[in-house]
């Protein structure tokens, strides 16, 4: 069964896949919409979401207004779902970022690889002094 | 001769081949974030403020892994560089980036500096977007008593901070010059003892300043911070002095200041109202005239008196325009050769294109109050921030945190801090947390409460958040349209106080 992204009246109805879109990708999202918009969230089937957003009742959109937004929901939801992918690829890697920035130095290790020294600096002799 | 092996010896890189952790081309993302600027540009940031302008598209494919290392070296080497991709999981450099963001927090090392005393209430002006003050002679009422002053300096000396700095604000400060002797004198004496640094402002409008008060300034190095709204018509219409020229007084006042202070020790401020909004070129050029170095384009602030007039009333996006248009302005003197800048835009830039960060209570996270600055009302009340004894004056005491009777611990890790601090920091609030200027910007609870009703705040129609990202993206905007502007805004960036 497919399902295609359509503006019904004054109501924007949108389709996504629950393995290609995260749940917290489309609440960010729709977080953006909700000072105008009455947004809604809600499974079609065990593998779609449908999204809808209804302007709010002093909040009346023309046609091309609602293609302008159906548009803008569409690329919105691609972009948070982007963000998304990267906040959780790289949680782990922040966590380890932050925690050493405020250790204060005492969980820094030594670069890799070996220190050389070509130009005859005899680093190890330098005195801190 | 050299011989062959020599000249490899003294080389001080090794073939770029021994640098290449993966021949593959695989990596791993590293945190950072995104966000249209233009249709055809967006902008990736880092955690630590490092951007790179890409064609519109380029961070779907840097998170699909379609950037090849082969054909598109240059981006992958930026990316690499910049710490948006590494080639291991964890990047052999992560000690320098925990480095860098530490040196983007350093504003937490020392906690509160900024010891705000409203030394009076007392003003014999009627500003009609001012705030909090009175026009009376009641000084029992409306004078800070000594011993509340000493119990501030008590307190402002508990701060870790090795440095603090004691401001007299008002009303007219100057209108209790003598308990300003005594805070001075106090305050001065008990640095010297314990080897603490010390600077002393006051705010005043100016208009009763004498020679005498500003010998004794003088001789304690006080600065000067004063009032100036642009050209006379403005300035006069904005802070109405009863039977006198506000501007003329004020004028007077800084040119005797700086005769005999100095030139630097006299600084200004303004206050867009919806007056100003039509005169951008006129309040830049008076700045200018004037000799300073600079100006900050500031809003109004949304509290007390100022919301309940329609004069000064007007929406984000007029001064956003106003903002712009006066933006131009100072451009062009700095192509002229001025040195002149606008000192928002410098707070921004500072954050994008130094590795430092600027302490400026509402555009750092975590935010400014009680981290940063803090105020001794003159009826002993504790405030977070200016802004928050302005809400007192309407009997809002959300953002008070005691009074100068409260123990140190009470005042600036009690309930009332805790509560606060839940909200002040943007890495955790929605709409924030994945923001790419989101390390350029700050968070402001006191704002998000006076505007929207709570302190954690709704960013979808936030003018704190409409104002912030379209000045961050302008900036941007005008960076890249222009060589120019970019080398100029980089000696904006140059300039740090840290």
């Amino acid at each position: 069964m497919s399902f295609h992204n359509r503006i019904e009246g004054n109501e924007i109805i949108v389709f996504a896949d629950t393995s290609l879109y995260s749940k917290d990708s489309i609440f960010k999202c729709l977080y953006w919409y909700g000072d105008k918009y009455h947004a809604n969230v809600s499974f079609v089937d065990s593998n779609t979401y449908k999204i809808s957003l209804k302007p709010m009742s002093d909040n009346l959109i023309s046609a091309e207004q609602a293609e302008k937004l159906l548009q803008k929901l569409e690329r919105d939801l691609l972009d948070f779902n982007l963000r998304d992918i990267v906040t959780k690829e790289t949680k782990n890697i922040r966590d380890l970022l932050i925690a050493k920035a405020f250790s204060n130095g005492e969980f820094d290790e030594l670069p890799p690889g070996e220190l050389s020294d070509p130009v005859g600096f005899n680093v190890n002799e330098i005195k801190n002094d | 001769m050299i011989d062959a092996k020599h000249e490899r010896k003294t080389r001080k890189f090794k073939e770029s081949d021994y640098y290449d952790l993966k021949k593959d081309g695989q990596y791993f993302l590293l945190p950072f974030r995104f966000h249209r600027i233009t249709p055809e540009k967006e902008i990736i940031v880092n955690e630590v403020g490092d951007f790179l302008i890409l064609p519109t598209g380029t961070c779907e494919r840097i998170v699909k892994r379609q950037i090849d290392k082969k054909t598109d070296s240059e981006l992958y080497g930026d990316l690499i560089a910049n710490y948006f991709i590494s080639e291991e999981i964890i990047p052999p450099l992560i000690d320098v980036l925990a480095t860098r963001y530490r040196t983007k927090k350093l504003f937490l090392n020392h906690f509160t500096g900024l010891h705000i005393f409203v030394i009076s209430l007392r003003c014999e002006h009627t500003c009609h977007y001012c705030q909090v003050s009175r026009v009376t002679q009641n000084r029992d009422k409306y004078d800070m008593p000594i011993d509340y002053i000493d119990k501030g300096i008590e307190i402002m000396f508990k701060s870790p901070n090795p440095h603090v700095t004691m401001e007299f604000q008002g009303g007219e400060a100057l209108l209790a010059f003598d308990n300003i002797k005594h805070a001075v004198e106090k305050a001065e004496s008990i640095a010297k003892e314990i080897g603490k640094g010390l600077t002393k402002v006051i705010c005043t409008n100016l208009a009763i300043v004498t020679e005498e008060i500003l010998e004794y300034c003088k001789e304690h190095e006080i600065l000067i911070s004063t009032s100036l709204d642009g050209p006379k018509f403005i300035h006069d219409s904005n802070r109405h002095k009863p039977h006198a020229s506000s501007y003329e007084l004020t004028i007077k006042g800084i040119e005797l200041a700086r005769k005999i202070l100095g030139h630097d020790r006299v600084s200004a401020l303004m206050t867009t109202t919806k007056l100003s909004l039509d005169y951008p070129v006129e309040i830049v050029d008076e700045y200018f005239n004037m000799g300073f170095q600079g100006i900050f384009l500031r809003n109004i602030s949304p509290y007390g008196f100022a919301l309940r007039t329609e004069k000064s009333r007007y929406d984000t996006e007029k001064f956003l325009t106003f903002y712009k248009k006066a933006l131009d302005r100072i451009l062009e003197y700095n192509f002229q050769g001025h040195y002149f800048t606008e000192d928002l835009a410098r707070i921004f830039l500072i954050k994008m294109l130094s590795p430092f960060n600027v302490g400026f209570v509402d555009l750092q996270s975590p935010a400014g109050l009680i981290n940063g600055v803090i105020v001794f009302n003159y009826d002993g009340g504790v405030y977070a921030t200016d802004e928050s004894r302005m809400l007192a004056e309407q009997k809002d005491f959300t953002f008070k945190l005691g009074t100068l009777d409260d123990s140190y611990n009470e005042l600036f890790f009690g309930k009332k801090a805790q509560e606060i601090a839940e909200v002040w920091a943007n890495e955790s609030l929605a709409g924030c947390s994945e923001c790419a200027f989101q390390p350029y910007c700050g968070a402001d609870p006191v704002h998000n409460h006076a505007t929207q009703g709570d302190m954690y705040g709704y960013r979808p129609n936030s003018d704190f958040c409409q104002k912030n990202m379209e000045i961050i993206r302008y900036l941007i905007e005008l960076m890249e349209s222009d060589k120019k502007i970019k080398n100029i805004f980089q000696g904006w960036a140059r300039t740090v106080n840290h």
